[in-house]
């Protein structure tokens, strides 16, 4: 017993170092911003939260807010019907192919996705042009430089995540499943309604809170397209960091953790349904 | 069913390939075009965008910085996470639950907010840490724990980690003989893989890099952001290698992670 006990002190000296990094770059700075953020001239308050509240910082919440939920529905939906679309392809290499390019391109982001999407979509892009011989003029109405370009350029990255997370899920959709449904008289609407969607759900919605985070915290492919045009949270973050603001940093930090908080009940969320997805498998 | 439903599928996965490969492509062509504004197709071809940008000196400055940066800090991370892993896989159960927590936490974090944490944290400290590569490694180690945690982990609950330890113990290993010649070596595919991922994810980090240590020490995508506001040709040429760079990254992880792993014997671990 005295031996193993002995082991076991030793094996937490091993494990050490990585503790005292993890506490020393993760724990401690999320800690510091935790303290600050409720830290006011008088102790203990709240009060830097309604400070953070301006009318600006309330439209970068709005707006990241808005972007990271359209991009995580749209990225779980599309994701999800082009998943079937491969998960149900007959030719084995096609399906390899596909999964292949959803992973290579899941990591994309930051600044190249964005200059591609300039040379794509913008102003004298390639797919303007094409569109404007088809008689369809995109400009002014739409600019890649927008909220809306943006949405689509995070796209980019959301589908092919939501490809790779729903996959399993579908891979696991039993075709006779399927025709026992339609023998059993269903319509495709109803074996989707009543079989297919309930068992994707879990998978879905993991896909849904983990895009929605990945959308939330996206900063790279925002400042390279956009700028500060475009009002969000991490550029509001990332200006204070800076000083490009007046330096008031009880303010960005009670943003910071307005944005964990976010962030975290995401991945909570993802968590408890990827935890689901993996026990209805 | 395969035969009756080719009707929906070819549109769906065109539109997919397409939407995916269209900017890449477009990117390609731009950085070989010699005008592409106004014609459907670009007006001619060169080199000239290519042969400029690659001729400066801070562009191999900056691919060289990039390379370094994400070479040290996979090496970092291996010293810290593997270790620590098998420890608490084979011996410290109890500290398991702690490891799987701290190695998800950096998923909830944006890089603004790490970057602001940190200099908040150590600005007013005496340690050579602000404005420097340490603290951008030390972030980068911090930022990548998801990947290098998960590979090595899930690579040590695939081998029987008990029987290999048992077995070197017959035969007169010490602990660190165990870990170094025998674990290491077994779950060589656990840690080529998370090595990967990290260097993949540090080469192309800008958030971090900008925040931390600004211009201080230029990366390949910070350079390449300032060219996104100059020169737009230079600029695509430079984009485009950073999505081969990606590629080929991931290809190689993909290839590492479905090589088919030696059979493995079933059974728990203690």
């Amino acid at each position: 017993m005295a031996a193993s006990a002995t082991h076991s002190r030793l094996a937490w000296i091993g494990l050490a170092p990585f503790l005292i990094f993890v506490a020393a770059f993760e724990i401690l700075p999320v800690l510091t911003l935790l303290r600050s953020s409720v830290t006011g001239e008088h102790g203990l308050t709240l009060g830097n939260f309604g400070r953070a509240m301006t009318p600006a910082m309330l439209t970068a919440f709005s707006n990241s807010l808005q972007l990271a939920l359209a991009t995580a529905i749209g990225g779980t939906v599309f994701g999800t019907i082009v998943a079937y679309a491969i998960a149900t392809s007959s030719s084995t290499t096609a399906r390899h192919a596909l999964t292949a390019l959803a992973n290579v391109t899941a990591n994309f982001g930051g600044a190249p996705l964005a200059f591609a999407f300039v040379i794509t979509l913008g102003s004298t892009g390639f797919v303007t042009l094409l569109l404007s011989y088809l008689g369809i003029h995109l400009y002014p109405d739409f600019r890649i430089y927008s909220i809306t370009g943006l949405g689509i350029a995070y796209l980019y990255f959301q589908m092919p995540l939501a490809i790779l997370l729903v996959m399993p899920a579908l891979l696991a959709l039993r075709p006779e499943w399927r025709e026992a449904a339609a023998i059993l008289g269903a319509t495709t609407v109803q074996y989707w309604m009543r079989v297919g969607l309930p068992i994707l759900a879990p998978a879905m919605l993991a896909s849904f809170f983990l895009l929605f985070a990945n959308a939330f915290g996206a900063y790279a492919t925002a400042w390279t397209l956009t700028g500060s045009n475009v009002n969000l949270v991490p550029v509001q973050i990332a200006a204070l960091v800076r000083g490009e603001v007046i330096l008031d940093p009880a303010l960005a930090d009670a943003l910071a953790v307005l944005s964990l908080f976010v962030m975290g009940g995401c991945l909570a969320a993802y968590q408890h349904f990827a935890r689901r997805m993996r026990r209805t498998k | 069913m395969s035969a009756g439903l080719p009707t929906w599928r070819a549109p769906v996965i065109g539109g997919f390939v397409a939407f995916m490969t269209v900017p890449v492509v477009a990117t390609a062509l731009f950085s070989l075009a010699t005008r592409w504004d106004r014609t459907l197709w670009p007006e001619g071809f060169t080199l000239a965008w290519w042969a400029r940008v690659t001729s400066r000196s801070a562009f191999t400055d900056t691919l060289l910085n990039s390379f370094w940066v994400a070479a040290i800090s996979v090496l970092v991370s291996l010293a810290i996470v593997v270790p620590a892993a098998y420890l608490a896989h084979t011996r410290l159960p109890r500290a398991k639950p702690w490891l799987e927590l701290f190695s998800i936490v950096p998923f909830s974090l944006p890089g603004v907010v790490l970057a602001l944490g940190l200099i908040r944290l150590y600005s007013k400290l005496p340690l050579p840490l602000v404005n420097t590569p340490n603290i951008l490694i030390a972030a980068y180690v911090i930022v990548a724990l998801p990947f290098m945690y998960r590979a090595v982990m899930t690579t040590l609950e695939s081998v029987d980690t008990r029987l290999l330890i048992e077995a070197a113990q017959s035969l007169g290993a010490g602990p660190l003989q165990i870990f170094g010649w025998v674990i290491v070596p077994n779950i060589a595919v656990g840690i080529v893989n998370g090595s990967l991922l990290v260097f993949s994810a540090v080469f192309a980090e800008f958030v971090l890099a900008n925040l931390l240590i600004g211009t201080r020490l230029k990366t390949f995508p910070i350079y390449l952001v300032e060219f996104t506001r100059s020169d737009a040709r230079q600029a695509s040429a430079l984009a485009l290698m950073s999505f081969i760079i990606a590629w080929v990254i991931s290809l190689a992880i993909l290839w590492t992670a479905t090589k088919p792993r030696k059979p493995q014997k079933g059974g728990s671990h203690g």
